[in-house]
């Protein structure tokens, strides 16, 4: 009974709140993770899948990816992809938000209707930029041509520089909008006054914008960052549907690799040892997500 | 307040016209989506491309609702019963779990947090067979259920660290008046601080059906029979199957986001508060 | 249905809940996480053991007490399920014992089902799957040993051999086909153009039939088995192997292709287009010959009926080649063996494999119904003949690490990213790490 009632000490009923939902996730995804752990140490492939001694063999796997030329080709399109879309979305994001925080009568409906992109299946959304994309009948080429931009159809998902561009494309134009709306709120929470008194000390608006907007948008800034940069990195579905990894494996991600050589090369342990490298890095930048947003909590 | 702030309207024309430009550049891709849909394949093919279609074609949708194994009205439905089921589970466990991290000071709580940020981490091909062995050991393999267990997974983590900003920003009086009014913590909890987090709770409960809705991978690996899939499933198959095709894959692709544009228009206050105070300090 | 989704929501909850009971008098999160993962991963080995005795295959109310017996395939053509489900129904009709039910599951998802389908023993009683990934699911030990339950002695070698693995007998060939070329009658004959029979007549025809709107020749040259089905006989004409590519021969196939994308008679689109969208441009006019399968032949004559074109012979470099595709029925073990052989017994026999190699456009593996199996101006008698040239891929269990390296280096050279010669010893170099 004693015991009962020291666990119920205020800060330790919290615990019981929490408890549910993280025993959910611990059966349906804590599972995996360990043995997605175990299997990328072991020897795994189709002929001791089902039966047949699994062989520890350590790091093996590990050593092999990093003489592995698709792999280091994923990780470096991974971090290339990831990067490039970032930047890009932040920045359309951010100017778009300093537009619509100016109270012109369009404002607010029109910047709702702008997160529809960010709603959608990311499946709808590789389909119609495959569509958009596309060599003869895509729309995209056709505009170009008719601003004399280029006299020959441009092949973007067959040649490889291209078919990344086409990605990023489809990338940032969903990552636009979530941007937008975050950076649009901490505007929003930056004190008037401050910008008052800045234009009477005679600061012009890149000043303003350096010396105030930036500094109080650092906490919204690193947090936009640091969640784009995880829903960005672990993308699957795009790729896969919009090239596969193509062409010549020059679009693969460590997450479509990971799941070509698990599901159809049948190289399971391998598949695993790609997938934990992606975990690994992920679980650094959400370290950092976790300091970022705790930080100044009194604990 | 707002009279210092207000534009001259020559601005606020100017202003609205960029953006109606803007607005229309964006949303370029849903209009094509769109009218490639109402278009013959003949059109499609067309040179110089049709901006708007000339003969309307309407075969592409009426087809979907012939066929037996990919109807588009059964896999809606399926879409929308999983995106359901996996709502309520995330609402049900990430609104208590969001508040406990938000109000609770507990040991091991940051360590708590890391791992529901990891949960999400995860690539697909992580989960798939591993949740496969589970749900076969459930008995609900091939059922609408392990979609909704799987998908649940995705809405719980985000919606935790949604919600956790709008507890923490709940001030701890109000609480405490709840106990001198004889609450406890749980009573408290559930008449005091969740009506006041119901916008939260919304959001969570629109993104995790967003989440589920737009789920590709596990629908189509936990659920075998075609007619109990997902739409989304239903998109990849017509992929393979259609090929190059592209009026009928358009046509599901409309279908598709129809939900999601009617789950917009009556929620977008929420969504724009949800997606705010996911990132930002409450 | 609705119900029972209910329920089991209500159970996961009450599951929830009552560990959360659990928790408040032991407090320990970390006992009652391990003994969860333990649990799962205990009944995942139980359940390998023991083999699957409890068939959680949907209720079959019709039959009473008919025993079930599943089967998944991945044929998305419509014609194809029809027949198939056809004579599935014949064959219920036909006994009380089994209940065959069949499920497609799409080509790009099939791998993926299977080893996950293996890892969870949660498999259907019959496969009908791909020829050359058959020696992999027999190295992972899903099929059953079915020597001397069917006479395979009149089947067509090359397929027998797909199936077999150390001498032994792990799958019946379904049917069989291969690839040859396709041309626009209309088209050669406007641009006054003979049949091409060698690669130098080919480039010759394909540059004269290239037009603003119409490229030559078109064959699906997408990066996984399927482009390496397409390529190969390119490859096994110069007189190269699919395991040794980097020597004059290979070089000359690689060369050749790039040439093709060089000279703008094919288009790099190829990477990205599956057979079925290569039929659907040649049928839309927009490509005079291309290479493909005689499963197109049925839906060409239905979606193109005034379309006028024939089959001949890939052309050859120095010997003419094909390669021998089609898929084989595996009896998965631990599951309804006797049914699925029963099913098999009844599907192989010679009434039902004409009637489906009709619907499908495929040949027969049985020799002896294949050459009485079309009329002499059959437009499938140009495939019958191919058949001789045709050789299969494999059989190895590690074909597809091959088949990545074969379709990777075709890919590498129509996309202009590498040289033959780099392409051809990069493969080479693949091919050597997995077969020694």
């Amino acid at each position: 009974m004693k015991k009962i009632k020291k666990m119920f000490r205020y800060e330790n009923v919290g615990i019981l709140f929490v408890f549910p939902a993280f025993l959910y996730m611990l059966v349906f995804v804590g599972y995996p993770i360990i043995r997605n752990i175990i299997l990328s140490f072991q020897d795994v492939g189709a002929g001791n899948l089902v039966r047949g001694t699994k062989n520890f063999i350590m790091f093996d796997n590990y050593l092999e990816l990093f003489k592995d030329s698709v792999f280091k080709t994923s990780l470096s399109n991974t971090l290339k992809y990831t990067i490039l879309c970032l930047i890009f979305q932040f920045m359309i994001g951010f100017l778009l938000a300093l537009c619509f925080n100016q109270r012109f009568t369009l404002a607010k409906p029109i910047r709702g209707i702008l997160l529809v992109p960010w709603m959608i299946p990311v499946t709808v959304t590789a389909l119609m930029f495959k569509l958009l994309f596309a060599t003869d009948i895509g729309v995209i080429n056709f505009i170009l041509r008719s601003l004399d931009l280029i006299n020959k159809n441009i092949e973007w998902l067959t040649t490889p520089g291209t078919a990344m561009f086409a990605l990023i494309c489809a990338n940032v134009w969903i990552g636009i909008p979530f941007n937008m709306i975050l950076i649009s709120t901490g505007l929003t929470t930056i004190p008037k006054e401050l910008y008052e008194s800045a234009s009477i000390d005679g600061a012009n608006k890149v000043q303003t914008f350096f010396n105030i907007t930036l500094p109080l948008l650092k906490p919204t800034i690193e947090s936009v960052l640091i969640l784009g940069f995880i829903y960005t990195f672990k993308v699957y579905d795009l790729v896969y549907v919009m090239t596969s990894g193509g062409p010549v494996n020059s679009t693969h991600m460590l997450s479509t690799y990971s799941y070509k050589l698990s599901f159809e090369m049948f190289k399971y342990s391998k598949g695993s040892a790609v997938a934990n490298v992606l975990l690994a890095i992920l679980l650094v930048v959400g370290i950092s997500y976790i300091k970022v947003t705790t930080s100044g909590e009194e604990e | 307040m707002d009279e210092e702030k207000r534009l001259t309207r020559k601005k606020n024309i100017l202003l609205s016209v960029v953006s109606v430009v803007i607005l229309c550049i964006l949303l370029f891709p849903l209009y094509w989506a769109l009218i490639t849909s109402l278009k013959t394949e003949q059109e499609i093919f067309r040179n110089p491309p049709t901006f708007y279609p000339h003969v309307l074609n309407s075969k592409s949708y009426a087809a979907q609702v012939e066929t037996g194994d990919f109807n588009m009205f059964r896999s809606f439905a399926n879409s929308f019963l999983i995106s359901v089921g996996a709502t309520v589970i995330a609402v049900l466990l990430a609104v208590p779990a969001s508040y406990g991290i938000a109000k609770y000071h507990f040991k091991g709580r940051k360590i708590m947090l890391l791992s529901f940020l990891v949960t999400q981490m995860l690539p697909v091909s992580v989960l798939l067979t591993p949740m496969f062995i589970m749900f076969k050991n459930m008995h609900v393999y091939n059922t609408w259920v392990a979609a909704v267990l799987a998908d649940a997974t995705i809405g719980i983590p985000f919606s935790v660290l949604i919600l956790k900003n709008y507890f923490s920003s709940i001030p701890k009086d109000l609480e405490e008046a709840a106990y001198l009014d004889g609450c406890n913590k749980f009573t408290a909890f559930i008449r005091i601080l969740i009506p006041i987090a119901k916008p939260g709770v919304m959001v969570c409960a629109i993104f995790s059906f967003l989440y589920a809705w737009g789920d590709l991978a596990y629908g189509m690996t936990f659920i075998l029979d075609q007619e109990k899939r997902p739409i989304t499933a239903g998109i990849f198959n017509f992929m393979g199957q259609y090929g190059t095709k592209w009026s009928y894959l358009t046509a599901f692709a409309v279908v598709t986001i129809i939900p999601v544009a009617l789950i917009f228009i009556f929620m977008q206050k929420y969504i724009v508060s949800g997606m705010t105070s996911g990132a930002v300090k409450g | 249905m609705k119900r029972k989704k209910i329920i089991a929501l209500f159970a996961v909850l009450a599951m929830t809940a009552s560990l959360v009971a659990g928790c408040g008098s032991s407090g320990n999160t970390g006992d009652s996480a391990a003994s969860v993962d333990e649990g799962t991963t205990a009944g995942e080995e139980a359940s390998v053991n023991e083999g699957s005795e409890e068939e959680p295959a949907p209720e079959t109310e019709s039959s009473g007490d008919a025993e079930a017996v599943t089967i998944w395939y991945y044929w998305e053509t419509e014609g194809h399920q029809v027949a198939l489900d056809q004579v599935i129904q014949e064959y219920n009709a036909s006994q009380g014992n089994y209940e065959v039910t069949a499920k497609y599951v799409p080509f790009a998802d099939f791998k993926k089902q299977l080893s996950i389908g293996a890892s969870a023993d949660e498999l259907p009683d019959i496969a009908i799957l791909d020829s050359p990934d058959h020696a992999s699911y027999v190295e992972m030990g899903i099929f059953e040993d079915i020597t001397g339950k069917f006479d395979v002695g009149n089947y067509y070698e090359g397929t027998v051999n797909s199936c077999t693995v150390d001498g032994k007998l792990y799958g019946v060939p379904f049917g069989v086909n291969c690839l040859a070329l396709y041309y626009n009658e209309d088209m050669l004959s406007e641009a006054g153009c003979e049949v091409p029979t060698t690669w130098d007549e080919l480039m010759a025809t394909a540059k004269a039939l290239t037009t603003d709107s119409v490229t030559g020749l078109a064959l699906c040259s997408v990066q996984n088995e399927e482009g390496t089905f397409n390529f190969v006989p390119w490859l096994w004409s110069t007189g190269a192997t699919s395991y040794d590519i980097n020597n004059e021969n290979g070089i000359r196939a690689l060369s050749f292709i790039q040439s093709l994308i060089n000279e703008g008679v094919m288009s790099k689109e190829c990477i990205n287009w599956t057979q079925g969208d290569v039929m659907n441009q040649f049928i839309a006019g927009n490509v005079a010959m291309m290479e493909n399968g005689p499963w197109q032949i049925p839906t060409m004559q239905s979606e193109a009926p005034d379309l006028n074109w024939k089959v001949t012979l890939i052309p050859k470099d120095t010997d003419y080649s094909s390669v021998l595709g089609g898929e084989n029925y595996a009896v998965i073990n631990g599951g309804n063996v006797e049914g699925a052989l029963d099913f098999l017994t009844y599907a192989t026999s010679e009434e039902k494999v004409k009637f489906m190699m009709d619907k499908f456009g495929y040949i027969s593996a049985d020799k002896t119904i294949a050459e009485n199996q079309f009329e002499a101006d059959s437009p499938y008698q140009p495939f019958v003949e191919e058949l001789n040239y045709a050789m299969p891929r494999g059989p190895l269990a590690e074909w597809p690490s091959v088949s990545d390296a074969i379709s990777l280096a075709f890919n590498q050279v129509i996309t202009g990213t590498a040289t033959p010669e780099d392409a051809a010893a990069q493969a080479q170099a693949t091919i050597d790490g997995i077969v020694k």
